[in-house]
């Protein structure tokens, strides 16, 4: 078994997981947080109506959030942000 | 190993113009084990297309062992996959009409390899991968496990150099994606370099690098392990 899928309600985008394991003798801790990084928003960046400039500012956006961020974290996974979204979610495991 | 300089794909029809992959610049190199990651839609399959030379970029340029390959013709993108090139699906993409041994032995004939050397090498790979016993079986006799390791056979079975993975434990349950990314991993231990479209982190782990690719770009790079 490669995955334990734990649900957590209400975690909310200032929050941290903290999850220990014991698996036989071993003791594992894991912290994991879950950022929002502004997506869709009215800023410098923006561009009316124009698509293709509208995605490189949210690529611009999110590429800059994630190289600024608290190097003590690793990201994991990128979320895929619902439609008309203005911020979009990552998860961050700390690093050991 | 390979190498890319503002990789772009665009899709065109008469309606629409998809951006699939935007100037995408990367490189890998021999022995690595690199995971791209993303959400679906995001480019991680057209670009492993591209690598794989199963397609051409729009623009850019791609370098396979140095030699820029970006714009070469069908017939030349063949002759630089076979043997250089394994590809293994999410589906699998075995031929029901052939058995485990004559899926594995295709690779082998398109090289014109002699008959007593392809029947060295299947059965070779065959007792490596764990599925000798089933080589007279069709596969929609096997598990989905066991049709994924007859894939891994067929894309190793000339030595490549390069194995190409798309979403290779997709259709499987923990176990037997758990034993096929060990699979990939002791291929790369031995030298072959692996790239893996993955939407699973634990997967991914397993790489060296990984990639997160998002709307056609790539967004940030992890280093795992240094090389």
């Amino acid at each position: 078994m490669k995955d334990l899928c734990v649900p957590i309600p209400n975690f909310s985008e200032d929050e941290i997981a903290d999850i220990e394991l014991r698996v036989g003798d071993q003791k594992i801790s894991y912290s994991f947080r879950v950022e929002s990084f502004a997506w869709q928003v009215e800023d410098e960046l923006s561009v009316e109506n124009d698509d293709v400039s509208a995605s490189l500012a949210r690529i611009y956006r999110l590429k800059k959030a994630i190289e600024g961020y608290d190097k003590k974290w690793e990201l994991i996974q990128i979320f895929t942000p619902g439609d008309n979204a203005t911020h979009i979610q990552v998860l961050y495991r700390r690093r050991n | 190993m390979i190498k890319t300089e503002e990789l772009t794909k665009v899709f065109r029809t008469d309606e629409v113009e998809t951006t699939a992959l935007n100037k995408v610049t990367m490189e890998i190199q021999g022995g690595d084990f690199v995971a791209i990651m993303g959400p679906s839609g995001c480019g991680k399959s057209t670009l492993l297309n591209i690598l794989g030379l199963l397609d051409n970029p729009s623009d850019g340029k791609l370098y396979f062992d140095g030699t820029e390959v970006s714009k070469f013709k069908e017939r030349h993108r063949t002759n630089m996959r076979k043997g250089n090139i394994g590809f293994v699906f999410q589906s699998f993409n075995l031929i029901d009409e052939l058995t485990v041994f004559e899926n594995v032995e295709l690779p082998l004939l398109y090289m014109n390899v002699s008959s007593s050397e392809r029947k060295k090498k299947v059965n070779a790979v065959l007792e490596r991968m764990k599925i000798a016993h089933r080589k007279k079986h069709f596969p929609q006799q096997l598990s989905g496990g066991q049709q994924q390791r007859v894939a891994i056979s067929r894309a190793v079975v000339t030595n490549p150099k390069l194995i190409l993975a798309d979403e290779p434990t997709g259709n499987l349950d923990s176990a037997n994606g758990e034993e096929v990314m060990a699979l990939l991993t002791e291929l790369n231990k031995d030298g072959t370099t692996v790239v893996m479209v993955t939407h699973s982190p634990s997967d991914a782990e397993k790489a060296h690098r990984i990639i997160h690719l998002f709307d056609g770009h790539i967004v940030t790079e992890n280093i795992k392990h240094v090389l």
